[in-house]
């Protein structure tokens, strides 16, 4: 456990977990302040080297959210998030980097309780791990 | 017994160019240096003869079918053959307009590992000739035998000749690669031994050195874009100064742009001019590729690009 | 003459040791480069064959920070980088990479005075080795100097079996071995023996160019299109060769900024190979490989002559045995096409 408080960017599409996100508030639930929001059309705008970036200029952790599986609007934009960032995370972990520090999760507009509920709980793991300095020199 | 084969390679490209079958063809001719080949592109039937097949064809030729126009034919080993599936596959080029000649090998020799080996360099090893199963190596006025696991390259050590596809003319018999699956999967294991941290300092050490010459990107066929993100301004996405930490970024996001167009033939590894141990590298990709997916590169031509396909139900045990 | 015994040579590092920041040879790093002596290693003594990395990231590296900047009252005030480089002395340079070294002093002084450069360069002494096992791929002897010749160094060493027989160079060589420990004056014997090392290993330099055929026709060539495509078509535009080339020299420049505004103004490597080198908005001069390519060799055979009165080029042959594709410089210019005496008197004219 280590008590800074860590820096998430979160990936959100436009469409179903930024508009949760905006549930979860106005709906004016808790939820950890750790979070930067960077809204993208489809989670199937994220290439891994925004992953990346994100960590190389500090972020202790990335959380990228999409519609649930077949909830996409551009189809099958979520689907293939899935594959890439599946290889992303696996492949990072093999570098020597924390799974933790990677996550994807689906998150629907209606759920705004959910968005609230994963945020927390990446919060938690990234606090339980020791903060990002895998790029310092 | 190589004569023979080159002369049956030779015959066989002369007649395609005579008939009009090809109008170039890209082999590999001796290079200028001891136990080297070179790319030979030529569209010139005198040419034809220069065409040699040895254990020392170590380019994948397939990284210049993009470029050349006309119908092409291609001396391919196997890992080749697959790049080239894996390109028809991504649109890059057209079945059509390609004339694969398979020249199944047992492996191409790693030079780099006969140099430890010997502890001379290159140039001052006098012999290296295949006797039955072992290598023989003459240097420092004697010859000593060397298993193949001691003489090949690390990445043909998994390889699996069996999925030789799509070509359109044999030289030779495929026979299987000594070594076995498992031994292309030794440093993989090693390096999964370490933990976590010492991992990342590892690749932290070994990026360090990395120059930022492009050279993997350049002679790998998986590597097909016209711009590469290393080159985007607007935003930038790395900084083009060779710190290790974009160093490292650079080909993490390399591999992951390859990872389902890699064949694991070892070319970004042998040429790097800071021996960074990139097989590791694409070894493990492939394996992730094979796990996740069950996916090969390149055997299959009809099938989609790995990234443009997917299951509506896969995967979903590694999303929170 | 003077010489000294190998094993005196660890005694006299350490001394050096003392005053600057001495490199040698090593593969310690996991690539073959000039590496901070670590006090033990000898195999350098014995085994002299040349680095992969030539030794111009002493005075070029390869990412060198030029000055850092703030923004203060709606201005940027420059922060120089603070103090002289650190004195250093490279053991065990190559007569090719000490060539090298020399030739591209030139174009760091020439229009105006790079001080980065040439400050490292001033900070620095030269101790040369003869080379006595060039390899396969070196063509020094045909650029106007052997694999032991002492040019552009301080102090030349030349292998003699158990010691070095010592040549002084320059007044700072001759500083650095004043008082020097195990330095005692050569035999005739010695000399000899120095001697037949120089001609045996010129003899051993066995690939070579006619550079007096190359810069005739170099100039008839240029605009052979055909020939240029015909030997570029394997060249896979990686910067191989440029970056491990002891004479090429070109850099770019990159600012690094931090979101307050602050950043820093560093130079690094580049390479004419890279089709993005020339590009611009409009257009792309050399957007095709045999361009580049072409470039290449016209830099270092001709225009570089024509600037310098040398060809920037000492024959190390790494650009040869590092190439992905073992592409060969030496056989491009030994094929280049007579072309016809007629366009050589048309250039005349123009010009």
């Amino acid at each position: 456990m280590n008590n800074s408080e860590p820096k998430i960017v979160a990936f959100c599409c436009n469409w179903c977990s930024y508009a949760g996100a905006d549930l979860a508030g106005t709906s004016r639930m808790q939820y950890p302040a750790n979070l930067r929001i960077i809204r993208v059309m489809c989670s199937g705008r994220v290439n891994p080297v925004f992953v990346l970036k994100a960590l190389r200029v500090g972020a202790d952790g990335v959380l990228v959210l999409g519609c649930h599986p077949g909830d996409c609007h551009y189809l099958t934009g979520n689907y293939r998030t899935r594959r890439r960032l599946s290889i992303t995370m696996k492949f990072m972990e093999y570098m020597g980097i924390e799974p933790e520090r990677i996550q994807v999760s689906w998150c629907s507009a209606s759920e705004g309780s959910r968005f609230a509920e994963v945020v927390t709980e990446v919060t938690a793991d990234l606090k339980r791990i020791s903060p990002n300095r895998l790029f310092n020199d | 017994m190589t004569r023979e084969i080159e002369k049956k390679l030779r015959d066989a490209v002369r007649e395609l160019l005579e008939k009009g079958t090809i109008d170039r063809i890209v082999g590999y001719e001796a290079g200028s240096l001891k136990f080297s080949t070179t790319p030979l592109i030529t569209s010139n039937k005198a040419d034809v003869d220069r065409l040699v097949i040895n254990p020392f064809t170590h380019s994948n030729l397939s990284v210049f079918l993009r470029d050349l126009c006309g119908k092409v034919g291609i001396v391919a080993k196997g890992c080749d053959a697959r790049s080239i599936i894996s390109l028809i596959q991504d649109r890059q080029i057209a079945r059509k307009d390609v004339f694969v000649i398979g020249a199944p090998c047992g492996g191409v020799i790693d030079l780099a590992k006969v140099e430890k080996l010997t502890g001379l360099d290159r140039d001052e090893v006098d012999d290296i000739v295949w006797q039955g199963e072992k290598a023989a190596i003459t240097f420092a006025g004697s010859t000593q035998k060397f298993s193949a696991k001691e003489v090949l390259a690390d990445s043909c050590l998994g390889c699996d000749p069996s999925d030789f596809k799509e070509c359109d003319m044999l030289i030779g018999e495929i026979e299987p690669i000594v070594g076995g699956k498992e031994l292309g999967q030794d440093r993989i294991r090693e390096m999964e031994a370490m933990a976590p941290a010492q991992r990342w300092e590892f690749w932290k050490k070994e990026f360090s050195r990395c120059i930022r010459c492009y050279g993997c990107r350049q002679v790998c066929p998986a590597c097909f874009c016209d711009r590469c993100f290393v080159e985007e301004t607007e935003p930038r996405w790395i900084s083009p100064l060779p710190k290790w930490q974009d160093n490292l970024i650079f080909q993490v996001v390399r591999m992951m742009h390859v990872a389902g167009r890699c064949t694991n033939c070892g070319e970004c590894e042998r040429i790097c001019p800071a021996n960074i141990p990139l097989g590791s590298l694409t070894k493990k990709m492939e394996e992730i590729v094979d796990e996740l997916f069950q996916y090969r590169a390149g055997t299959d031509k009809d099938a989609p690009p790995l990234m443009a396909a997917y299951q509506p139900d896969e995967l979903e045990d590694l999303m929170r | 003459m003077k010489k000294i015994k190998k094993q005196s040579i660890p005694e006299l590092l350490e001394k050096w040791q003392k005053e600057f920041a001495v490199f040698v040879p090593s593969k310690a790093s996991g690539v073959s480069q000039m590496e901070v002596w670590d006090g033990q290693d000898t195999a350098f003594l014995n085994r002299n064959r040349n680095t992969a990395v030539p030794p111009k990231e002493k005075f070029l590296p390869g990412m060198e920070k030029m000055f850092g900047f703030r923004k203060e009252e709606g201005s940027y005030v420059v922060e120089p980088t603070d103090g002289e480089p650190p004195k250093q002395l490279l053991f065990g340079i190559h007569p090719c990479d000490a060539r090298a070294i020399g030739i591209i002093d030139m174009v760091f002084k020439d229009a105006y005075d790079d001080k980065y450069y040439l400050s490292r360069r001033e900070n620095t002494v030269l101790v040369g080795m003869a080379c006595t096992s060039p390899y396969d791929s070196c063509f020094c002897t045909s650029l106007g100097f052997g694999p032991a010749d002492a040019m552009d160094v301080d102090i030349m060493l030349i292998d003699i079996g158990d010691a070095f027989l010592i040549e002084e160079v320059t007044e700072k060589g001759r500083g650095i071995l004043a008082g020097a420990k195990g330095v005692i004056e050569a035999t005739e014997k010695d000399e000899k023996e120095a001697a037949a090392a120089r001609e045996s290993a010129n003899a051993k330099v066995s690939r070579k160019i006619d550079t007096a055929e190359i810069s005739r026709r170099l100039p008839l060539v240029f605009n052979d299109r055909e020939f240029w495509e015909e030997v570029s078509a394997k060249c896979v535009s990686c910067g191989i060769c440029t970056f491990l080339c002891p004479t090429c020299y070109c850099f770019d420049i990159n600012d690094e900024m931090l979101q307050d505004g602050s950043g820093a103004r560093y130079r690094n490597w580049d390479c004419c190979s890279f089709a993005i080198y020339t590009r611009m908005p409009a257009e792309n001069p050399r957007e095709e490989k045999w361009r580049r390519v072409r470039q290449k060799v016209y830099h270092k055979y001709l225009f570089y002559p024509e600037l310098f009165n040398v060809i920037a080029c000492t024959g190390c042959g790494r650009c040869i045995r590092q190439c992905p594709v073992n592409w060969d410089i030496t056989q491009t210019l030994s094929n280049l096409p007579a072309g016809s005496p007629g366009k050589a008197e048309e250039k005349k004219k123009a010009s």
